[in-house]
């Protein structure tokens, strides 16, 4: 018989809590929730929103008529088509991933189904993250040979005479504005994810390492 | 309909909450933790209540939501709780029902248990519980051979504790 056997029979007399009454157990069934999957799950609404908001934003209709002007229609509500799509193909995706998260599972797929859930909503960030990049700079791009006032720009003498140095630094600062832009953003969801769910990956990890 | 099923379902948790306060004593460290654990606890299993069919005991069924939501679903708040203060509550109220070596024993099991991890600490508890290695690995979802050769490392560890 070993230490723990030993101990277990003082663990098995143990009955010393101060118990619930039917009142109290009963009053406890209407709080909410403050499990990680609720957070995880306002998180992803917050993105939403956030996200498709920025579209929306008042002034953008201006930006979006310019856009159109310099873009052209195909391009423009092209890009806005292909963009929806995939995002209702991700609510789709998080719709699913939340139906298979429940506390009845083994502990192993519970976990697992949270972080899979964890990785949709990062390729959701990273997608977004890339489609504003991405875009940005195609017309960032687009705008230097069909926005009239760049064009004018270009044509000025001092411009005129150092075309191509003008062409690098212009489209190297629209990459430097939206790299460092986009790697806050990303640095503050990896904040957000890293603390919410830094116990849950340390645990997972201690599961995957006991299968091997 | 629904009125039946709560008092069903309180009536039930009423009789097995030692389960969940055991679990709460082993992965909290102050009395709010342990309360907010909890309430936790109890708002999962409620939750996952109407899907308990009763094909497995009602404990069993407990034991597995009630260890997920301490492993995984549970997020600790911070507190600037003393967390001496709470073991020192705890036991007050159980000296009269043990006496001072069992207390001591158990303080003592405690202590060491809550040194594990996470992991460790549900395969104790587990183990503690009477439970065999059929169950732990299925709660865990984990293999059963793993699970034996995790146990005896974590008993060995234990007892390095408890005897260093």
């Amino acid at each position: 018989m070993d230490q723990l056997d030993i101990l277990k029979k003082e663990w098995d007399t143990q009955k010393a809590y101060p118990s619930y009454s039917k009142e109290q157990l009963k009053s406890m069934l209407a709080l909410k929730s403050t499990s990680i999957v609720k957070w995880l799950l306002i998180i992803a609404i917050i993105e939403f929103v956030v996200l498709t908001a920025i579209n929306f934003l008042p002034g953008m209709s201006k930006y979006h008529g310019e856009s159109i002007r310099i873009m052209g229609e195909v391009f423009y509500y092209g890009s806005y088509i292909v963009h929806y799509i995939v995002i209702a193909y991700f609510i789709f995706l998080f719709y699913s991933n939340y139906k298979r998260i429940q506390a009845t599972q083994p502990t192993r797929s519970l976990m697992k189904n949270i972080l899979r859930t964890r990785k949709t909503m990062k390729w959701y960030i990273w997608y977004n993250l890339a489609y504003i990049f991405i875009l940005g700079i195609a017309v960032s791009i687009v705008m230097l040979f069909k926005d009239p006032k760049m064009i004018e720009m270009m044509q000025s003498e001092t411009v005129a005479n150092h075309q191509v140095m003008f062409y690098t630094i212009y489209i190297l600062f629209t990459i430097l504005v939206f790299g460092v832009m986009l790697s806050i953003l990303y640095g503050i969801y990896s904040l957000i994810y890293g603390i919410l769910l830094r116990r849950l990956r340390f645990n997972y990890e201690e599961l995957k390492r006991m299968e091997v | 309909m629904q009125k039946d099923l709560e008092k069903e379902f309180v009536q039930q948790l009423e009789e097995n909450q030692n389960i969940v306060h055991k679990i709460c004593r082993l992965y909290t460290n102050d009395a709010d933790s342990h309360n907010d654990l909890f309430q936790e606890v109890t708002i999962q299993l409620w939750r996952a209540y109407p899907k308990f069919r009763g094909d497995s005991k009602f404990s069993t069924w407990m034991y597995r939501v009630a260890l997920n939501t301490a492993i995984t679903l549970y997020r600790k708040k911070k507190r600037r709780v003393d967390t001496a203060s709470y073991e020192q509550i705890e036991f007050k109220a159980t000296e009269q029902d043990y006496d001072d070596e069992t207390n001591e024993q158990l303080t003592l099991l405690y202590s060491a248990v809550k040194q594990l991890n996470d992991i460790e600490k549900a395969l104790v508890f587990l183990y503690l519980e009477n439970k065999n290695y059929k169950e732990i690995s299925k709660t865990l979802g984990i293999s059963e051979v793993n699970a034996r050769v995790k146990m005896n490392r974590v008993k060995t560890k234990l007892t390095n504790i408890i005897n260093p």
